[in-house]
């Protein structure tokens, strides 16, 4: 401070006047208007969570009565945002029961309904796509992943020389995903289906790289789903509506299956390539395919995850 | 430059970086997705869960048209029908029946009108071992011959099984042989395939390249 003759370097308990008045009001005002600009992206996270959602239990932790406060939540904000009454339910898993899945190759045509009823069923996203099933087109002559191919268009299908695999999640007996998550966001349910509570999910996607049948999706933008498409029939641990952030995947249906129903994929599958059941009922008809058909493969049984969905082909 | 000049520089410096950086934020110049490409609505046929053709049996059961399944209005009961063949032995259909395609196994010996149906009553059907059955209720005539796939039927292994899987919480439904097979062509025949994956990013596989990416 050799020259303090010009203004600008006035030391900062120089008397008030008229200039110093209006120069450092004029700097607190844009200093307050910037930190307001540049706190902007905070306006996205408006109804990012309510107290409640924020102050919510642990999944298993939660009491009857606090689900069923859960479950009013979820009701009324969804309510909010597409205008319809969803009726959400918390499944439990029924006893006496395991499902499992089976599809015939010798069957399926590759038609993709599979795929459109999953995204009508469980609400996915539209745009960006997520679709929970794969629909694989491999040449005939064996398994070969790396000839595998998703993005096929033809006409129609059939096509010669070729067949497809649907894959989804295949609720493994011996999931990797549950083993990487550090939250325990999810897990396997005695029924075997291995869930998530979108709640409770950080969206580190630890288990989206761990699942070796490419299963889990994450909503990497807030899910669109249309206003007059919406499944109102929801469960928590099911088709509710995701937040952005959040890792999904094939649940078989939760909101279905535990009511007795058939998974949306099965319902719409033209040829009946697809069969679905509880494996603990000897009547079942997974029982029977499992007992007299080719069971071919578990998908990638060399990891030894022990998938609950079963490849087979007609003999 | 003196110490004061270089902080006053810096400061100044500082101001400015970060009312650039709001007024970044504030117009949104970054940090937004890039506007995605358009996905068209799923057309509703390919979350359509009916079966793939109508029986006859569903068509009377749903007060359809079945006049077509009444064959005395053009056939005369006392008449007998004569089968005419082509030198490679393939049946010639008569202009009536041209809506036939006949196309039961790989080869033409099944070809024939009264393997199946009765050639003294057009309204039964008839299996090898002699039982007649209605025309509506031809199950156990295509089971006749394809024992095994009568057998996976029976037990939901084979053909479409709906509604509940749990009998404690509602009934299922099974579909006949005639709902997704033709009897005259049984193939089932080749379908649209619901649209691909549409890619994640924007512009990310094209179709092209899609025989790279899996």
């Amino acid at each position: 401070m050799t020259e303090p003759s010009t203004p600008l370097r006035q030391p900062l308990d120089a008397p008030m006047n008229r200039r110093n008045f209006l120069r450092s009001t004029a700097a607190l005002t844009a200093g307050f208007a910037g930190l307001a600009a540049s706190l902007a992206p905070l306006r996205e996270l408006k109804d990012f969570t309510s107290v409640d959602e924020f102050m919510q239990k642990y999944y298993k932790e939660l009491t009857p009565a606090e689900m069923a406060r859960v479950l009013k939540r979820i009701e009324d904000q969804v309510q909010r945002e597409y205008g319809l009454r969803p009726h959400v339910r918390d499944l439990k898993p029924l006893d006496g029961v395991e499902f499992v899945y089976c599809l015939n190759l010798t069957r399926c045509i590759g038609c993709r309904k599979c795929v459109h009823a999953c995204v009508a069923e469980n609400n996915l996203s539209r745009n960006p796509e997520i679709q929970y099933i794969r629909v694989l087109r491999m040449p005939h002559g064996s398994i070969d992943m790396e000839k595998a191919e998703h993005n096929y268009s033809p006409a129609s299908v059939p096509e010669k020389g070729y067949f497809y695999m649907p894959v989804q999640c295949q609720q493994c007996q011996n999931p990797p995903c549950v083993k990487v998550c550090p939250v325990h966001a999810t897990w396997q349910e005695k029924d075997g289906i291995t869930v998530i509570d979108y709640d409770w999910c950080i969206g580190c996607r630890y288990c989206e790289a761990a699942c070796p049948y490419w299963a889990r999706r994450f909503n990497f933008t807030k899910p669109t789903v249309p206003k007059d498409q919406l499944n109102p029939e929801m469960a928590y641990l099911g088709n509710r509506p995701r937040r952005q952030g959040v890792m999904e995947k094939c649940h078989f249906c939760i909101q279905r299956t535990r009511a007795g129903r058939y998974p949306a994929c099965l319902e719409v599958c033209p040829t009946g390539a697809r069969k679905f059941g509880n494996i603990l009922d000897p009547n079942s008809e997974v029982s029977y395919i499992l007992r007299s058909k080719r069971v071919f493969i578990q998908l990638k049984e060399e990891l030894g995850t022990v998938p609950r969905f079963f490849y087979y082909f007609d003999v | 430059m003196n110490d004061a000049a270089k902080k006053r520089l810096v400061l100044v410096g500082l101001s400015v970086g970060c009312l650039a950086l709001a007024g970044a934020f504030l117009l949104d110049l970054w940090g937004r997705p890039v506007s995605l490409e358009p996905i068209l609505p799923v057309d509703p046929i390919f979350t359509n869960t009916a079966t793939v053709r109508v029986s006859g049996a569903e068509l009377v059961r749903t007060g359809g048209d079945a006049s077509g399944l009444d064959c005395y209005t053009c056939h005369d009961k006392q008449k007998r029908i004569v089968l005419h063949f082509d030198a490679q032995q393939n049946i010639i259909l008569s202009d009536a029946h041209k809506d036939l395609t006949m196309g039961h196994g790989r080869h033409n010996r099944n070809n024939h009108c009264f393997n199946c149906h009765d050639e003294t009553n057009l309204e039964l059907l008839q299996t090898r071992d002699g039982r007649e059955l209605k025309l509506l209720e031809s199950s156990p005539l295509c089971g006749s011959c394809h024992g095994p796939t009568l057998r996976d039927w029976e037990a939901g292994a084979h053909g479409r099984k709906n509604g509940f899987w749990s009998a404690a919480a509602g009934p299922f439904q099974r579909q006949n042989c005639v709902s997704c097979h033709d009897p005259h062509a049984p193939k089932f025949p080749p379908q649209q395939p619901a649209p691909r994956p549409h890619p994640l990013r924007p512009g990310g596989v094209k179709a092209d390249e899609s025989a790279k990416a899996h």
